[in-house]
């Protein structure tokens, strides 16, 4: 069994090195690449863990829209990137002191990291070998988790209201197209004919 | 399959109520446009009324339902009437103001009403993940609210950072709840509090460790010092009746979902946690009371005034008795009248050219507005807690639970803040009663104004002779957080 | 309830008019403090009848209980005895008069309800303090009456030289009242009680006992009666604490003639006739209180002789009358010291008033150096100043004869070196008293005028509101000496004082009194009567004589004008060093110490802390981020120190 924990020290590896280089890296478009590295590396966890429906759902939702909706983001709005992190190394030394610190801490608690034994009891008990990932996730999503997954769903639908809400604006001075006018306009709308008499002028 | 029965669903009537109106409403106004924005608004309030009056005429009792996700207990009752109540008269307070100073968005009456979701979905909460869906839906709806005016600058802005920084709170939020799951193998509070209480297990340092970063996500909802950094520019730059609207509900829900989440289930760590508490209730009573001295902006100086409150607040959660949890509960319906009134107040500040929130317009109130400078003045001294108004007792339930506990230097500390608060609050009564007039308001204040300001008003001044029913009711609330 | 409405009209009356004097009006609040007043007198009056002569023993009257704290058990009670019916006669009596007489003196006023609440509100003190049934009550009545003086000296507020003589009042009668608090705290400490009777009763077990201080052996009574009595030498206006009682005449001329004729300047000499059971056990205080009494009667009467302020010789002159009711009590002769307080009181009041009288009547004018000629102009304030004057002089059937001429004789009957000293001194001041007094008349009422012209054409007589109660005074300094002889001092005088008054068997000076050598009797009349001629001389005949005895004696002069240089004293050795001292803890200890630290340093520091507090916003989204983050590393890296690092 040490193919699993090759992959499983490869993937955390490679999992926080870029999640560190989404920081580190000069270039945003960079960035955004290695956030996709790090889904794809979290996704192969989750995998190595047997859950594969949301390994899939990671690199679907993820990558697929997040991810490449950030990338749309970066590369059409004209951000000036070295401006903003003109702040960044200013402060770099209260950063990394508070990173250190809460590191150590960390590490505190794992040197005292205890599983007791009972803990197996509370946690969820595992889905039957017969019954595959996702139909574990649908039996108990409308089930034990219903009220959740309606919350989610006016959460997401509140995201969606004040998405619309703050891009949503008519403003003045900008032309807008009108399939229905267009498609309505008659020649009469447009054109005018005039008699001109020679000599006159219109 | 498990099937779920008519029972489980009763206890949700209020919030289903509405969750239903809001969904309707929005389609109403989609179809309907931004110009049934005042039907709307008045229809919110009925939602909410209606939710107000399902909740209250349920038999008092506790029951957890929906898997132990949600529980109806009175506790919970008594922070949602409170947060009805208090939405309720946010939206009120609202209706001119939108008219006035077009901000005639349909949607606003609707994310209200979403917050209020949520909020009650929080004090409901018998989860970690509940707590968390019902925060989130909540505080959504108020990122969104306080960027509501997008041609103006503040509120954009005030919008944007509210929403960084609350994105980070959730993080933190989010990484103590994994800690405590991964320390303790459940996200139930009724097993949290079995897992210590049953099996005496000693709690380990990366529980301890989670409960802070929990502690943390709530400490900034509740605009506690070191979390309180959006505050002040979020009151100063949201639309006023948004400001009234945050200064409310969102802080009792908050508070009310802290007591939940701490008081219960970590009941065996009190010794922990209360030194957490303490020092971040020291830390908000010290900034409210300081950093309000300086402020020229009425809205900004009500920021630190609200950090302030919760830092007294928290003195009742750092008691972690019940007394102590009564306390918190008597000080946040005390807090909802006070500060609807002061709001009410802000919003009458109102020139020919135009809304003012600047504390140099007060000046010599009492000479062109004597009725509405009694009233600022009523509402600011029992902020400051000068007997016999209500804001007195509020902070005197606290004190005592805090002394009864062994907390002498906690509530000493308290003390003095409030001492140096009432500097603040009397400054502006001094200016309304002492300067020369500035230029005068505009005269009618409006027929909802009157009543929201009548109401508060008799509250704050007559608590003094009927205590009873709120401190029995509060107490009954406060011994269902005890087991 | 009869003594229980004579103490408390006049409080009533003062709260009618204090409070509602706005609401009531000005002529309410006069009518009401005069009536309750003149109700009271009239009460009072009945009420010596019925406890002198018809008499039961002493009453006491229990109000209420007013504290109670383990052995110390003090109750609001009226004791009515003798002595208290007196006093409540004298003081309701006179000061009624007083009142209705204030009605014209204070006319023109415009604070005439505060006025005469004021008055009442004294008057109820001072009945408070004669009728206390204990120490602490006598206190309360004390500290009222020194209250109200001040209240009443300081009147007209506006006038500075009223306020310093107001607090000078006040504060020299402090340093009596520490004496005095101290005799009651000795009192307590020796008797285990403060009520009268308790402490009167155990009074001949305690004498001759001594107690231990700082290695010496004193007598508990002495020290105790001592300082009682420095308490009374301080109400009384006794040499050294005499000096507040001439500046106590910047008040309004009625109020001078309530201090220093039935109430306050009295207490004193209640005081020690109440205490006479204690200080009749105590002689080396007596032979202090003779010779204090004796002097200040003397040094009195040398400084009035060269006042030229109307009001100020009238002042050393109640001074001097006090010094002689001292020696009295101090030879034994504690009836004969009532006796002349009752019949001082009328004839001090009238002089007192009269001299308002010719205040008003010159327009306000104090000084004698511009006054004279006007007695035909003022002809009722005329005659009874000189029936004022001869009843202080002691001439024959006018009160003042009885009661003062009693208390030489009585001197010099009690046979000891201070009863010597005391007579000596006595007929020494009875000479001066007849001088000033007719040097008073004189100068203010004979010889060519010099009042300033239009003054003189104004003088006047004064209304009949103020010539009633001159004349009722009046009638009281012919009758009361004659009226009261007897009873007071005569024969009668067991009966009519009981137990009020305790004189050791053996010790009936008053007996003695009445059995001295006919020069005796004769010498005080003879002494008056060549005062009297010598004024004459001075004044009417040859008025050149006063200025030459003043410049060739101008030492003697000056120094008498300065009287005695007590005012100078003082402030060379208390009030500069005290300024000196209070200056410095004021601008070095309170200024820069406790206010710099205190109050205003704490403003500073919250000022400048809410300054940093508001600099903390500073609107960058980073900065707040940072503030969270590092908060929630404080609040982990707070917590590991609190748990030790590991597991909790």
């Amino acid at each position: 069994m040490i193919i699993p924990e090759i992959a499983f020290y490869l993937f955390s590896v490679v999992a926080i090195a870029s999640a560190f280089m989404v920081v580190a890296a000069r270039n945003p478009v960079h960035s955004v690449l290695f956030l996709i590295l790090t889904f794809f590396n979290a996704a192969g966890l989750f995998v190595l863990l047997g859950a594969e429906f949301l390994a899939m759902i990671l690199v679907i939702v993820y990558v697929g829209a997040v991810a490449v909706l950030f990338l749309f983001v970066v590369m059409m709005l004209d951000i000036n990137f070295v401006e903003l992190r003109q702040g960044f190394l200013q402060y770099m030394p209260v950063g990394v002191a508070i990173g250190i610190v809460l590191l150590i801490e960390l590490v505190f608690v794992l040197g005292t990291w205890v599983i007791v034994p009972e803990a197996k009891v509370f946690a969820e008990a595992p889905p039957p070998a017969n019954v595959t990932n996702t139909h574990a996730l649908g039996q108990i999503l409308y089930t034990e988790y219903v009220y959740l997954f309606q919350a989610a769903g006016l959460v997401l639908l509140v995201a969606m209201v004040g998405a619309i809400v703050l891009t949503l604006r008519t403003r003045e001075g900008v032309r807008r197209q009108s399939a229905f006018a267009q498609t309505h306009r008659r020649r009469e709308d447009a054109i005018e004919i005039k008699k001109v008499l020679p000599g006159q002028g219109a | 399959m498990q099937t779920f029965l008519y029972e489980d669903i009763v206890p949700l009537f209020p919030e289903l109520t509405v969750a239903t109106a809001a969904i309707v409403l929005l389609m109403v106004g989609v179809f309907r446009g931004d110009r049934s924005t005042r039907s709307l608004v008045w229809a919110a309030i009925l939602a909410l009324a209606g939710a107000l009056a399902i909740l209250v005429q349920e038999p008092e009792r506790s029951v957890i339902v929906l898997r132990g996700m949600f529980v109806a207990d009175p506790f919970a009752l008594f922070a949602k009437v409170l947060i009805l109540v208090g939405s309720g008269f946010a939206l009120v307070m609202s209706i001119s103001y939108i008219e006035r100073e077009a901000m005639d968005r349909f949607e606003y009456p609707i994310l209200i009403l979403f917050a209020t979701l949520g909020m009650m979905m929080m004090v409901s909460a018998n989860n970690l993940i509940s707590l968390y869906v019902g925060l989130e839906l909540q505080s959504l709806a108020l990122y969104v609210v306080a960027a509501l005016r997008r041609d103006s600058l503040r509120s954009t802005e005030a919008g944007l950072k509210y929403f960084v920084l609350g994105a980070l709170s959730s993080g933190l939020l989010l990484y103590g709840c994994s800690l405590i799951y991964g320390f303790t193998g459940t996200t139930s509070f009724d097993a949290l509090t079995d897992v210590f209480t049953e099996r005496g297990t000693q709690p380990s340092l990366g529980l301890l460790i989670g409960l802070i970063f929990l502690i943390a996500g709530l400490a900034f909802k509740v605009s506690a010092v070191p979390f309180h950094m959006w505050t002040p520019d979020v009151y100063e730059g949201a639309p006023t009746p948004v400001t009234a609207f945050f200064a409310v509900a969102p802080k009792v829900a908050a508070m009310a979902l802290f007591l939940r989440a701490i008081i219960a289930p970590f009941a065996e760590l009190t010794g922990q946690w209360q030194q957490v508490i303490v020092l971040i209730s020291i830390a908000s009573m010290l900034l409210g009371a300081f950093a309000a001295i300086h402020q020229t902006n009425i809205k900004r100086l009500m920021a630190y005034s609200s950090i302030g409150h919760m830092g007294f607040a928290l003195v009742g959660l750092a008691a972690g008795t019940p007394e102590g949890v009564r306390g918190v509960l008597i000080y946040l319906a005390i807090y909802v009248a006070m500060n609807v009134g002061t709001f009410a107040c802000i919003l009458c500040m109102r020139q020919k050219d135009g809304m003012v929130e600047s504390i140099a317009d007060l000046s010599g109130l009492s000479r062109n507005h004597p009725v509405r400078a009694a009233f600022f003045a009523l509402f600011l001294f029992s902020l400051a807690g000068i007997p016999p108004l209500a804001g007195f007792f509020a902070k005197f339930y606290i004190f005592v639970a805090a002394v009864n506990a062994g907390l002498y230097a906690l509530a000493i500390i308290g003390v003095l803040a409030s001492v140096v608060g009432a500097y603040y609050y009397l400054r502006i009564v001094k200016i309304m009663y002492f300067d020369a007039p500035a230029e005068p308001f505009v005269r009618p204040i409006g027929g909802e104004m009157t009543v929201v300001l009548g109401v508060t008003g008799a509250f704050t001044l007559f608590y003094v002779f009927y205590p009873a029913p709120l401190v029995a009711a509060a107490q009954t609330a406060a011994y269902a957080l005890f087991p | 309830m009869l003594y229980a409405a004579i103490v408390f009209l006049p409080l009533l009356g003062a709260i009618a008019a204090g409070l509602f004097g706005r609401l009531i009006g000005v002529r309410a609040s006069q009518l009401v403090t005069c009536l309750a007043l003149t109700l009271s007198g009239v009460l009072a009056t009945y009420g010596l009848y019925e406890t002198a002569v018809v008499g039961p023993d002493k009453q006491q009257i229990v109000l209420f209980t007013w504290i109670v704290s383990g052995d110390f058990d003090v109750s609001w009670t009226l004791r009515i005895d003798t002595l208290t019916a007196v006093m409540l006669f004298t003081v309701t009596v006179i000061s009624s008069i007083i009142h209705w007489y204030s009605i014209g003196y204070m006319a023109h006023d415009p604070h005439i309800p505060r006025f005469f609440a004021y008055l009442s509100l004294f008057t109820f003190a001072m009945l408070m303090l004669v009728t206390a049934d204990n120490f602490l009550q006598l206190y309360f009545g004390w500290e009222g009456v020194g209250l109200c003086s001040y209240f009443l000296i300081g009147f007209w507020y506006d006038r500075p030289s009223a306020n310093a003589a107001a607090i000078k009042a006040f504060v020299v009668n402090r340093v009596g009242d520490f004496g005095f608090a101290l005799g009651i705290m000795a009192v307590f400490f020796t008797f285990n009680s403060i009520n009268f009777d308790t402490v009167f009763a155990g009074a001949p077990a305690v004498a001759g006992k001594t107690f231990e201080f700082l290695g010496a052996e004193y007598d508990i009574l002495t020290v105790t009666t001592l300082l009682l009595f420095i308490g009374a030498m301080g109400k009384s206006a006794q040499v050294p604490l005499h000096t507040w009682l001439p500046d106590a005449m910047e008040g309004p001329t009625p109020v001078s003639a309530l201090i220093h004729a039935a109430t306050m300047v009295t207490a004193g000499v209640f005081l020690v006739a109440r205490c006479s059971p204690l200080f009749e056990y105590a002689p080396t205080t007596l032979a202090f209180v003779t010779v204090i009494g004796a002097f200040t009667a003397f040094f009195a009467a040398t400084v009035g002789l060269v006042q030229n302020d109307i009001k100020r010789v009238i002042a050393y002159s109640t001074c001097s009358q006090l010094g002689y009711m001292f020696f009295a009590c101090g030879v034994g002769a504690y009836s004969v010291a009532i006796f002349h307080l009752f019949t001082h009181a009328f004839f001090k009041a009238l002089l007192f008033l009269g001299s308002g009288s010719v205040i008003h009547g010159f327009s306000d004018e104090q000084d004698m150096r511009r006054m004279g000629g006007v007695w035909r102009k003022m002809p009722v304030t005329y005659a009874v100043m000189w029936v004022g004057s001869l009843a202080l002089a002691g001439v024959p059937f006018f009160a003042g004869y009885y009661s003062k001429d009693l208390i030489i004789e009585s001197a010099f009957a009690a046979g000891t070196e201070v009863g010597y000293l005391a007579f000596y001194l006595g007929v020494g001041a009875a000479l001066l008293t007849a001088f000033y007094s007719w040097r008073l008349l004189f100068m203010t009422f004979h010889g060519p005028t010099r009042a300033h012209h239009e003054v003189y054409e104004h003088v006047h007589e004064s209304p009949k509101i103020m010539t009633v109660p001159l004349l009722l005074l009046a009638v009281g300094a012919l009758f009361a000496g004659v009226a009261g002889y007897d009873a007071f001092v005569g024969d009668g005088r067991a009966a009519f004082w009981r137990e009020a008054i305790l004189v050791l068997p053996g010790r009936d000076v008053i007996e003695a009194a009445h059995h001295v050598p006919l020069w005796v009797k004769l010498l005080p009349i003879a002494i008056a009567l060549a005062g009297i001629a010598l004024a004459w001389q001075f004044y009417i005949r040859r008025t050149e004589l006063p200025g030459a005895l003043a410049k060739t004696h101008a030492d003697l002069y000056t120094f008498l004008l300065n009287k005695w240089y007590f005012d100078e004293l003082y402030d060379a050795i208390f009030v500069r060093p005290t300024k000196f001292l209070g200056r410095l803890l004021w601008h070095g200890g309170d200024g820069r110490i406790i206010d710099g630290f205190g109050p205003n340093g704490i403003a500073q520091v919250v000022i400048q802390l809410a300054r940093r507090a508001s600099l903390l916003q500073t609107g960058y989204l980073y900065h707040y981020a940072f503030a969270m983050l590092i908060g929630v590393a404080v609040l982990v890296t707070w917590l590991f120190t609190r748990t030790g690092g590991g597991a909790p």
